[in-house]
């Protein structure tokens, strides 16, 4: 048993890159450890990348692989040999197995069959193929080519160190010979040296100031953190992104603490946030009370400061990405977001859709038509003033909160800035939804318009393409409209696309698109998120409507998961397959009892009609658990009517009426879902 | 090491490139955006024939300009460009060198590549690359040029723009740009501050939108009828000033969304069309630098 080990030193990669690449390659290779040593177990695959290289080692592989032994079946025995001499048959089937008559063996009684062992390949001939194979197949999201340009990769290469049984195993990448030389860190170590083993490499590698594991990298990183924290006695933002940024961004993993000046501190939290996190990759430090600070982390690919360069440095971006925002916030509020309005007008929206003041004025429209209220009329007329300020010009991804800041500040009420605030909230499964129901109206109005707009301008996705990102404007709005319990948006898709078509003036017919489109998305969601419903149990309540109303939809799911494992249930389940198969065609669901004939389904038919009726009742007052009981509880009814009674009889009219019994049975609960689209297994509630 | 100037830090960048043998060309005299669209770069990219270069260019961007007041922004900035082509491997070692050259003990900063992709649409170009960051702020951008003017290069070109008023305002520790030293006792501010706020005014304020948009229609038919005459490089410096007009057109608030798509169009057809014509020429004299590298390489 012995480890291979290998290093790809490039330049450096894109930090978001790594893990997604460190996934792909643990994959392939845990495949390529399967050949060799045919197991592929958890802990047999490491892999660890820095900015610059990717490294990785495989775990206790054989020196060769085992032989492996095959049976092969080969012509019939009665045209393998002629008067007891082999045949041309015979021969040329030994011929290509590559075997003699010795190998033949007495196994199947009809035709020859040979045992031919394939023999063991030495392991460092499969390393010798694979691994180049791995690493040039590896896709990256954006390629480059470099040099006299014949090759596309993430960046150019270096050097490839291949080790194996504590020996070089020579091969070759895009050109480059590997060999057992690596260098140190760029600035602090950069003198190159030879490695022996991966136990060598990441000694000598931390010798000349690279931490080669990432995790390890980013342990170090969070315990300093703390420890600078701590010596101004606050405390590291929460942030889980930053730290996976940082690892990567990095091979010796330091941090530096810096300062910018106190009169920043004025600023909107949200803005000197943004500038930091997603501009300039530095984490926030709080004070015990959670307040921002004027202290900061900032990453540093260096053990240490000596000289304050980096503090330095750092602060002096910081100070300066701050003195703009400062100077965009003090000529913002110069003008008040109610005098924008008329600027939207220079600012397009889609060329066919119009500008940003034509989509404001839809977006009211449609609110209005949700709810009609003072404060989402003017969070409506407002949400989008805030395109034109400079702050929002300057940092895009602060839309929509730059405004309910602006909102706040004028003295607009709550209900009023926050909506404004919130109104491009959820952007994405897990983000949260706006928290008042005017940001709740505004949201979903703002999503309508773009959605009835591009769709009626034939620019819908295709495929993996969606430039505008609409799939993800369909998704908040049926996450906004399945959050009943926190807001009472009483709306249903059918109506909101209604309203989305009128403000474009009632000309589009793209109703029927948009309704499949929206179907998509509540499946999705449905069956991916914390909703957790199965994907039968969605198709047959969606069967009985869902775009009136989402959370009834949800209802009718929830009563449907609760009630489909009961023993009566999944028998009524079955049943209604028969019936849906029996009466296929027939439509009627009028009974004349005069030509009921058995006593079983006169009982029947009494059943049906007080249980349809009950089910009505409890359907009218959304109490769908209770009328899915009532309806398994006509199981052992009609499990004694199959039994008894002969449906398809040749007199017409019996037969036509017990059809219209059953169609009366089986259609019970179409109002709460088409059970015929349940997945049942007869074996989950009736021993066979 | 005696404080660092404005000026000592292009003559040692100078230098340093020089002595690893490059051209030392002189900026463009037209008004540019970037030391990219000097043809020193923008055309030499093109095509097979070696080509290593380094020059000063002064750098216009209309729409940054602060009238002096801003002590980070500048409507008009000094890049330091080189291009290496094809990019030698060891072209990170190389830049690293430059920065040991004008001063800067590496093992007591922090040095990192961050990625930043450049992409030209205007020029038809993109290209894969990092903005340096020393220290956490940036002063370079280190781009491998994939395509210009919609051509896919072989051999590659390494371009690395090192921004000069940045490098020495760290280097010197200066909070304001009008502070640094152009050279001992002359103030980059003294030399450059009334520059600022005329042209921050004019381009702002004052230029003329009827007369801009008339000469974009003249210097882009210009540009046309020395394409059609086969006299690419004339050709190409018409498009560059287009290119200009639109700048100034864009700062004076005078391009509407729909206009801009169609601005950045026409200066685009131009541009590709230049790198076609260009590569075509080359071709057609044989591509000399390539014969003068096989003959003394």
């Amino acid at each position: 048993m012995a480890d291979y080990f290998f290093e790809l030193l490039t330049e450096e990669i894109p930090a978001w890159m790594h893990d997604a690449a460190a996934a792909t390659l643990r994959d392939r290779l845990g495949d390529l450890c399967a050949q060799i040593a045919g197991r592929a177990a958890d802990d047999t695959v490491t892999v660890q990348s820095t900015s610059r290289r990717i490294v990785f080692v495989l775990h206790r592989l054989p020196a060769r692989t085992d032989d492996q032994t095959k049976f092969v079946k080969g012509p019939p025995r009665t045209a393998a040999y002629k008067d007891g001499s082999p045949t041309p048959a015979l021969l040329g089937f030994l011929k290509k197995q590559n075997a003699s008559l010795d190998d033949l063996i007495e196994q199947d009684p009809q035709y020859i069959t040979v045992k031919t062992v394939v023999p063991g390949v030495e392991t460092k001939d499969i390393l010798a193929r694979g691994v180049p194979q791995i690493i040039e197949n590896l896709r990256w999201p954006k390629m480059m080519r470099w040099g006299a340009g014949e090759h596309s990769y993430i960046r150019p290469i270096h050097s490839i160190i291949s080790v194996f049984e504590g020996e070089h195993l020579p091969i070759t990448i895009f050109g480059t010979q590997s060999g057992t030389q690596t260098v140190g860190h760029r600035t602090l170590a950069p003198k190159p040296f030879n490695v022996s083993s991966y136990n060598d490499y990441v000694t000598k590698l931390e010798l000349a100031r690279v931490v080669v594991d990432p995790m390890r990298r980013r342990e170090v990183m969070v315990h300093r953190a703390r420890a600078l924290s701590n010596e101004v006695d606050g405390k590291p933002s929460e942030d889980a992104s930053i730290w996976s940024q940082w690892q990567y961004l990095t091979e010796y993993p330091g941090l530096v603490r810096a300062e910018f000046r106190r009169e920043y501190l004025a600023l909107p939290e949200e803005v000197l946030v943004t500038v930091m996190r997603v501009h300039q990759k530095q984490l926030p430090i709080r004070d015990r009370k959670d307040r921002l600070t004027n202290s900061f982390l900032a990453v540093l690919d260096n053990n240490g400061d000596p000289e304050g360069n980096a503090a330095y440095g750092n602060s002096f971006v910081t100070n300066a990405r701050f003195a703009d925002a400062q100077f965009f916030y003090e000529t913002d509020r110069r003008k008040k977001l109610e005098e924008r309005l008329e600027q939207l007008s220079h600012l397009q929206f889609q060329e066919k859709l119009g500008n940003y003041l034509d989509k404001t004025r839809r977006i009211e429209r449609i609110a209005k038509g949700i709810l009609d209220d003072a404060d989402v009329a003017t969070a409506a007329r407002l949400c989008k003033t805030d395109l034109v300020t400079e702050m929002v010009k300057e940092f895009t991804d602060l839309q929509g909160r730059v405004g309910g800041i602006y909102a706040r500040e004028e003295g607009l009420p709550e209900n009023v800035w926050q909506a404004v605030y919130d109104h491009y909230q959820p952007v994405s499964l897990d983000d949260a939804l706006p928290r008042n129901l005017a940001g709740a109206v505004v949201s979903l109005a703002d999503r309508i318009d773009t959605l009835v707009g591009f769709f009626s301008i034939g620019a819908k996705p295709t495929g993996s393409k969606d430039p505008f990102g609409l799939r993800r404007a369909a998704q908040g709005v049926v996450q906004i409209l399945l959050n009943r319990d926190k807001r009472e948006v009483k709306i249903g898709i059918d109506q909101l696309i209604d309203l989305g078509i009128e403000a474009y003036g009632g000309g589009a017919s793209v109703k029927d698109e948009l309704l499949a489109f929206f179907a998509e998305r509540v499946r999705t969601i449905l069956e991916a998120s914390h909703w957790q419903f199965a994907y039968d149990e969605i198709a047959a309540t969606m069967e009985s409507g869902w775009a009136s109303s989402l959370t009834d939809l949800v209802d009718r799911l929830a009563a449907l998961k609760a009630t489909r494992s009961d023993p009566n249930f999944l028998s009524v389940l079955d049943s209604a397959k028969r019936i849906a198969n029996i009466t296929e065609g027939h439509v009627s669901r009028q009974v004349d009892s005069s030509k009921l004939e058995h006593a079983t389904e006169k009982r029947l038919n009494e059943l049906a009609d007080v249980a349809t009726s009950q089910i009505d009742d409890m359907v009218a007052h959304r109490q769908y658990r209770p009328a899915l009981e009532s309806f398994a509880a006509m199981a052992p009814e009609l499990e004694t009517f199959f039994k008894d009674v002969m449906v398809n009889v040749d007199d017409q009219a019996v037969r036509a009426n017990r059809m219209s019994l059953l169609r009366k049975v089986g259609g019970a609960v179409m109002k709460i879902a088409d059970v015929t689209k349940i997945v049942v297994d007869r074996r989950d509630y009736r021993a066979p | 090491m005696s404080r660092v100037t404005f000026q000592s830090l292009i003559l040692r960048l100078q230098n340093f490139w020089a002595e690893r043998g490059c051209i030392i060309e002189s900026s463009l005299d037209l008004e540019v955006g970037a030391g990219t669209m000097h043809p020193a770069t923008y055309l030499r990219v093109l095509g097979p024939e070696p080509w290593n270069v380094a020059y000063v260019q002064p750098s216009r961007r209309p729409a940054d300009g602060r009238y002096g007041d801003n002590p980070f922004r500048l409507g008009k900035h000094y890049q330091f460009q080189v291009i290496l082509k094809p990019s030698p491997l060891d072209v990170q070692d190389l830049y690293l060198d430059s920065l040991r050259a004008i001063g800067l003990d590496l093992t007591k900063h922090d040095l990192r590549f961050e990625e930043d992709n450049w992409e030209s649409p205007t020029l038809g170009a993109w290209g894969v690359g990092w903005q340096i960051l020393l220290d956490g702020m940036e002063i370079t951008q280190f781009t491998y040029f994939q395509q210009a003017g919609g051509i896919d290069l072989a051999p590659m070109s390494a371009e690395i723009t090192y921004g000069l008023e940045r490098l020495t305002m760290f280097l010197a520790r200066q909070a304001s740009v009008f502070d640094i030293d152009w050279t001992a006792g002359v103030p980059y501010g003294a030399v450059r501050k009334q520059d600022e706020y005329e042209f921050s005014k004019y381009y702002f304020e004052l230029a003329d939108i009827d007369v801009h948009w008339k000469l974009l229609d003249i210097y882009e038919n210009e540009a046309r009828r020395c394409l059609e005459a086969k006299l690419v490089l004339p050709a190409y410096e018409w498009t560059l000033k287009c290119s200009h007009l639109f700048n100034t057109l864009d700062a004076r608030g005078a391009v509407s969304v729909t206009e801009r798509v169609g601005v950045i169009k026409r200066v685009r057809d131009l541009a590709v069309r230049c790198a076609e014509q260009y590569f075509a020429a080359r071709k057609e004299l044989g591509f000399p630098l390539l014969q003068a590298a096989t003959t003394h390489g």
